[in-house]
């Protein structure tokens, strides 16, 4: 506190010290870059499985981890020599990054996920390209022609990361999202079909005015909202969602000039968020959504009074696993694809493709690139896959005329000491450590790759579920969704796995523009409703203001680099 | 380190040749502080070399000497963001509040809690007013909107029951009330806490000032206004100066925790601007800037109200 003379000059005479001290660490610079030429010579030891130790470092957190004593690990090791000594990230991650980038002490094999750009800024990593092309038949077999979607940027276009987090050639069996209903709304107004908004709010007003409180004389709530600072994104989505807009994030890109939009300035939006204003005028929306946080959110949920939801299960699953819990099944949810009108159709399904994104690099410093890849195909193969994603044969599965199948006593475990389970065996330990397959996909014996599938989803389902989804004459809540084959694939994927520069205008103006709309959209939510349009239309001219159209060309170029980037093979 | 120094004190000055010989007497107890001073100047000092950053495109990874100066630009961009203005105004406001609030209560409630005659009574009253003070802001704030909530919250429910309102108030919605709820918030939680200090000071009075004053026929009140709150006026000047340099620093854990996007215009404050707009969006440099900023208006408003309360009062810190 107290900044004293004398104590000025002593500072600024250590501090000039330190700047003899600092200008010592960073003199040999660029010797890294060069080191890529190991992998020539590392390539006539290609089968050695000489037993190595590759040291690992990744962004994301794994509680089970077990030094690869587990069983999993056990085969990995022995089938490729190779035994991870892995650090797992604690707190926030991109620090440890930074702090490695600016150290250089790189590990083996970096899982930087989004900060990427950071270590390919400190020439921390290698570029991948020849090492993929001489040294990993499985991983260019599994990636096949959207290898060029793990290149960097169109600049750049070195690959640097091993896409391991994104799924390949993903079909979707589970829905997540949409708009939900308990069951026993949809059965008390004997299950009418939900496709617009309005058959939406005629069920939750009839069963509202049925039962305008639950047994214990609390008030049932039609419709709540989670916007706790970020979880806004879950309420402003819908806009987009109940009007045929696929999730590009805070964008509505057009499928045929590829020229985004900030999706709020759609005309057709508005509307939805006049319905959502119409909803809080006739008290059909819960008066705390803007204000609520998430604990309190959840425990509405688990409260089993709020009787229908715009959210996704990843959201509010805390809550309904309560419920379960609670034997409350019929207060459960089901999920609907509730658009404006039928001329929109439901894009939850709208396949993203494979976006290449987050991974795993290898270090410019690590003494065999060869290896390191080498052990990274393992896990690519059919085998490295059913490895991870089943276990072993025998011990935790076993063919059943054909059928791969897990062990009963193994699948109890699973369902009821999962951690320790998976601490002992290993399955699904290494799922991010593999470019792996997605759900419905199979392998040469007709088995699918992952533990998903449509009969195992059915094993999850309740009695209150089965019986809605019976109600409707359907097997799963994705029939009644329109299907991926409707949708034409998007030339750059998903648009929100774009990573920008930290200073460029689209993320700076984008922060703004945030700003404006989390506070103009819960007002014209919250007004009456003679005054929203008068709100909108303020809303409006402020992200012109803050320059929207500048934020939107930026944008519209990104994506179009992208898009050439993409396919030029 | 904050010590209450008379002008008397200042007054005794060493010749030059006595010093070094007063250094070589007590050259012991300046050995046993080098520790302290190695301390506080790795842990106080040492950091604020950061804040070269805020004159640089600071990118992580990239050696001191890699960097691009980019000169005062950062701060430019500052002042130039309205904003800014609206978190600034935010910052004052709520610390204003907090001060005058956190710095009247406490001495209020020392002064009466001081009065009361049965010691078990006090003292309960004193432990349940500084436990919230052991409650982190999480656990606080979550207390705050439940009591405000519209779905079953306490006030809401006894303004209803009182008839004063027939809705129930959205209190977490309108901006207006938010200043009032952080600052009432505060004072819930840091009262009982602050008046422990004051309460240690009182103990310190005479007593036999007080039964001088009984002789002369003053009333309680009376006893209260010329010699207990006299009696403890050099410590709640210390703790008024040391707060006034804290008025831009009150953290943001409270807004942060309390605010939604409705009331954003008004909970928005410094350090939560420094955290989404520098920090999240990785520019750090921009986020230095800010706290650059910070620091010193602080130290200015520390000066300055310092140098208000020596020249009336002759009471300082420094």
């Amino acid at each position: 506190m107290k900044v004293t003379k004398k104590g000025t000059v002593t500072t600024s005479l250590l501090a000039l010290s330190v700047v003899v001290a600092l200008t010592g660490c960073s003199s040999n610079k660029g010797s890294s870059t060069t080191e890529g030429t190991h992998a020539e010579e590392g390539s006539t030891s290609g089968t050695s499985l000489k037993p190595i130790t590759l040291t690992y470092f990744s962004e994301d957190s794994s509680t089970n981890w077990n030094n690869m004593k587990d069983e999993v690990g056990k085969v990995i090791a022995e089938k490729t020599g190779v035994t991870l000594d892995a650090e797992f990230a604690v707190g926030d991650p991109v620090q440890k990054i930074s702090l490695i980038a600016a150290t250089g002490n790189y590990p083996d094999l970096i899982a930087a996920k989004a900060d990427v750009g950071k270590l390919v800024d400190a020439g921390a990593i290698l570029d991948l390209t020849d090492l993929i092309d001489k040294h990993a038949p499985n991983i260019k077999k599994m990636l096949g022609d959207k290898l060029v979607r793990t290149k960097y940027s169109l600049d750049d276009q070195a690959i640097y990361a091993i896409p391991t987090w994104s799924s390949v050639d993903e079909k979707k069996f589970k829905t997540d999202g949409g708009f939900e209903l308990q069951h026993r709304v949809v059965k008390e107004a004997g299950y009418p079909e939900i496709r617009t908004v309005k058959d939406y709010e005629k069920v939750i007003q009839d069963y509202i005015a049925k039962h305008p409180t639950d047994e214990n004389g609390n008030k049932n709530i039609g419709l709540s909202l989670n916007a706790d600072d970020w979880h806004m994104y879950q309420v402003t989505n819908s806009g987009f969602q109940t009007t045929g807009g696929p999730d590009d994030g805070e964008y509505y890109i057009d499928q045929e000039t590829h020229q985004a939009t900030y999706h709020f300035r759609r005309p057709e939006e508005k509307e939805y968020f006049r319905w959502l204003n119409h909803m809080n005028d006739i008290g059909l929306l819960d008066p705390e959504s803007f204000v609520q946080k998430t604990d309190q959110f959840k425990a509405k949920v688990a409260s089993g009074r709020v009787l229908g939801l715009a959210d996704p299960e990843w959201d509010y699953g805390d809550g309904q696993n309560a419920l379960k819990a609670a034997g409350k099944f019929d207060q459960t949810y089901g999920h609907y694809p509730v658009t404006m009108s039928k001329d929109y159709k439901d894009t939850n399904f709208w396949p993203a493709g494979f976006d290449g994104g987050y991974g795993i690099s290898i270090s410019s410093k690590t003494k065999d690139p060869v290896r390191a890849i080498q052990f990274l195909d393992y896990l690519a193969s059919e085998e490295g896959q059913i490895l991870v994603n089943w276990g072993i044969e025998g011990k935790h599965y076993t063919y059943e005329n054909g059928k791969r199948t897990i062990i009963p006593e193994v699948q109890q475990r699973m369902d009821k000491d999962g951690a320790a389970f998976q601490k002992e065996s290993g399955i699904g330990l290494y799922w991010n450590m593999m470019v792996h397959y997605g759900d419905g996909i199979k392998d040469s014996t007709g088995n699918f790759f992952t533990r998903n599938y449509p009969e195992m989803l059915t094993a999850t389902y309740n009695e209150a579920e089965k019986e809605t989804l019976k109600g409707y004459g359907i097997d799963h809540w994705k029939d009644l969704f329109p299907s991926e084959e409707e949708f034409q694939p998007r030339a750059y994927g998903a648009a929100y796995t774009m990573s920008l520069p930290n200073d460029d205008p689209a993320v700076i103006l984008g922060a703004k523009m945030k700003d404006i709309t989390w506070k103009r959209i819960p007002q014209a939510v919250m007004s009456k409703p003679e005054q929203f349009d008068a709100i909108w239309d303020a809303y409006m001219a402020d992200l012109e203001k803050a320059g929207v159209e500048e934020m939107e060309a930026s944008y519209t170029k990104h994506i179009q680099d992208r898009i050439k980037l993409w396919s030029n093979q | 380190m904050k010590t209450v120094t008379s002008n008397a004190e200042n007054a005794y000055k060493l010749p030059k040749r006595h010093a070094w010989k007063v250094f070589r007497n007590q050259q012991y107890l300046y050995y046993m502080s080098i520790p302290f001073v190695l301390w506080v100047f790795v842990f106080q000092y040492l950091p604020l070399w950061g804040w070269t950053m805020a004159f640089q495109k600071y990118k992580p990874g990239l050696g001191f000497l890699d960097q691009k100066w980019v000169g005062l630009e950062h701060f430019s961009v500052l002042f130039g963001d309205e904003h800014f203005y609206q978190v600034l105004r935010n910052t004052l406001a709520m610390s204003l509040m907090g001060l005058i609030a956190g710095f009247i209560v406490p001495v209020v409630f020392a002064l009466l809690l001081n009065e009361v005659r049965v010691q078990v009574m006090k003292r309960f009253v004193q432990t349940v007013s500084y436990l919230p003070h052991f409650v982190s802001w999480v656990v606080a704030a979550g207390i705050v909107t439940k009591m405000l909530s519209t779905d079953g919250g306490v006030v809401n429910d006894i303004l209803m029951n009182l008839h004063l309102i027939d809705k129930p108030l959205q209190f977490m919605a309108e901006g207006n009330l938010f200043w009032g709820i952080v600052t009432g918030a505060d004072i819930w939680k840091e009262t009982g806490w602050s008046a422990i200090i004051y309460l240690a000071a009182i103990s310190g009075i005479g007593p036999e000032l007080y039964e001088a004053a009984r002789v002369d026929g003053a009333s309680r009140l009376q006893q209260m206004w010329h010699i207990t709150l006299p009696g403890i006026r050099p410590t709640i000047i210390v703790l008024l100066i040391m707060s006034i340099g804290h008025l831009l620093g009150t953290g943001f854990e409270k807004q942060f925790l309390l605010g939604n996007h409705l009331v954003i215009d008004y909970s928005e404050v410094l350090d939560l601007y420094a955290l989404n707009y520098g920090l999240a969006m990785g520019r750090y440099s921009f986020g230095t800037a800010i706290n650059i900023f910070n620091s010193v208006i602080s130290l200015l408003l520390l000066f300055a109200a310092n140098g208000i309360f020596k020249r009336f009062t002759n009471e300082s810190i420094m």
